[in-house]
């Protein structure tokens, strides 16, 4: 990806306009923001955002998806561009990929074990390690993708006890919840996996797979982004349940930052702008890369982890997926 | 896939460059856009030598012929390479297709204030054709050629896509 264009997070309510080729951001009670266009990357907008179809066509042109999250903080959809970088023939290869039972169980299996294994490096590595080799057991032996996810699921499940035993009282998950979220530990981390998966589709759409095949989640479930899915898997924790640790370790995330009912929570608006920007700074973290030998930011591993898997579809190197190696 | 008469500029320039390249550009693996060295060229391109109109031949872009029939080509790289001199060829082949005899190629280095003069002679003729044939072969190839050493790759925006592991 390159280094002259970044992401830009809005994270107060806004209209974007376009001034001649370049972008204007206005803000209701500050003032305006003239943004270069070819500065931008990609948007996301966590706040209620205001766009027009010529906003819309220079976007298009400078190939720029606008990622939207909904006003209680779960990802509401996207503003893609149009599919400049797919290519037929890589489809058509990752859909022979996909469609041969025994390739594709073989990619979500190790997309199962990366994943397990990114969670129990960031959580425990002690206590999860007898979990992971249960895991690790049934991947080898199970036969189906529905099965693999059963899996997963369980491993998960030991995860968010352990999780628990490490953050206070009023953080603690009991169990993840979802749409809506129970409590503030899984409304921040729904809010976080909502952020990574935006990110991961820019990423996949900068390559040239489609977003919609997938190996491990059903193609094309309920017109989701499948294979978005499928590789955010690896990367959750490493934004998540990670983050949810080290700020609740830091006693950074204060009970204002979050609204909460009885049975339901999300974050308040100081609390998504705290978020936001830890999430961000945290996308920022540079690692040193070993056969690239350069360093390169953890956004940028979402997009080389997409390249690895467009080389297996097309030419059938080996991938593979993203595991912490740091 | 491509034919004889689809083979352009850019084919050729890969072809010596890098094998493994022009098979996978081919196959749509596109990532120049993400390369700012790239996009730095494009903007030189775009603002450089702007009184001069591009020649479209369908399949290849030539950057100006001159009265005289040369083919005047401008690299935005400081060292020439064997394969600025074989797109130079290429570009007079198609003319000649196209019923204009081209003198020759004269590549333009504004990084180093020099130019290179190559006459289109039968001898390259030859050579010129053989490219084509030498691309359509890999343009077929079933199997991607292999990387070259990692050395070669510094610079090339398929760097990510080809070492990533």
């Amino acid at each position: 990806m390159p280094a002259a264009a970044r992401t830009y997070w809005l994270t107060s309510p806004c209209r974007i306009r376009r001034k001649d080729e370049s972008l204007i951001i206005e803000r209701d009670n500050a003032a305006n923001v003239h943004v270069p266009v070819t500065d931008v990357r990609d948007i996301v907008a966590c706040a209620e955002t205001d766009l027009n179809t010529s906003v819309v066509a220079l976007l298009n042109r400078h190939r720029i998806n606008v990622h939207l999250l909904s006003y209680y903080g779960d990802y509401a959809g996207s503003l893609l561009t149009s599919e400049t970088s797919t290519s037929g023939e890589t489809v058509l290869a990752q859909a022979r990929v996909a469609q041969d039972p025994h390739t594709s169980l073989a990619i979500a299996r190790s997309i199962v074990d990366a994943c397990a294994f990114n969670v129990r490096r960031v959580v425990d590595r002690k206590l999860l390690n007898r979990p992971y080799t249960v895991l690790q057991e049934s991947i080898k032996n199970s036969t189906s993708q529905a099965h693999l996810m059963g899996a997963e699921g369980t491993f998960r499940r030991s995860a968010w006890e352990v999780i628990d035993t490490k953050l206070p009282d009023w953080l603690q998950l009991g169990g993840r919840s979802r749409r809506p979220p129970k409590n503030a530990g899984n409304a921040f981390i729904s809010y976080v996996n909502g952020i990574t998966y935006a990110r991961v589709l820019t990423a996949v759409r900068l390559t040239p797979l489609h977003s919609g095949i997938a190996f491990l989640h059903g193609t094309m479930e309920r017109q989701r982004h499948s294979l978005v899915l499928d590789l955010s898997e690896m990367f959750k924790p490493l934004m998540a349940e990670r983050l949810l640790l080290r700020m609740a370790g830091r006693n950074q995330l204060k009970e204002h930052h979050f609204d909460r009912d009885t049975n339901q929570a999300m974050l308040s608006d100081a609390g998504r702008k705290f978020v936001v920007q830890a999430v961000r700074d945290e996308f920022a973290v540079t690692v040193a890369h070993r056969t690239l030998g350069r360093n390169v930011a953890y956004d940028e591993l979402l997009y080389l982890d997409a390249l690895a898997l467009t080389r297996h579809c097309l030419e059938g190197a080996a991938y593979k997926p993203f595991r912490i190696w740091w | 896939m491509i034919g004889y008469e689809d083979v352009g500029g850019v084919h050729i320039k890969y072809l010596y460059h890098c094998r493994r390249q022009l098979w996978l550009y081919l196959r749509g693996i596109r990532p120049e856009h993400l390369n700012t060295a790239v996009q730095l060229g494009e903007a030189v391109h775009d603002t450089s030598y702007t009184r001069n109109t591009p020649v479209d031949l369908g399949a290849a872009k030539l950057d100006f012929v001159d009265g005289g029939h040369w083919v005047h080509e401008v690299k935005s790289s400081g060292r020439p390479s064997p394969a600025d001199e074989a797109q130079g060829r290429h570009y007079c082949q198609r003319l000649h297709r196209v019923g204009i005899d081209a003198q020759g190629a004269v590549l333009h280095y504004p990084k180093t204030r020099r130019t290179q003069r190559f006459p289109y002679t039968p001898e390259a003729a030859r050579q010129a054709d053989e490219d084509i044939r030498d691309a359509l072969t890999v343009a077929r190839a079933p199997a991607s050629p292999d990387r070259l050493a990692r050395s070669a790759c510094r610079g090339c925006s398929y760097t990510d896509y080809c070492w990533t592991e």
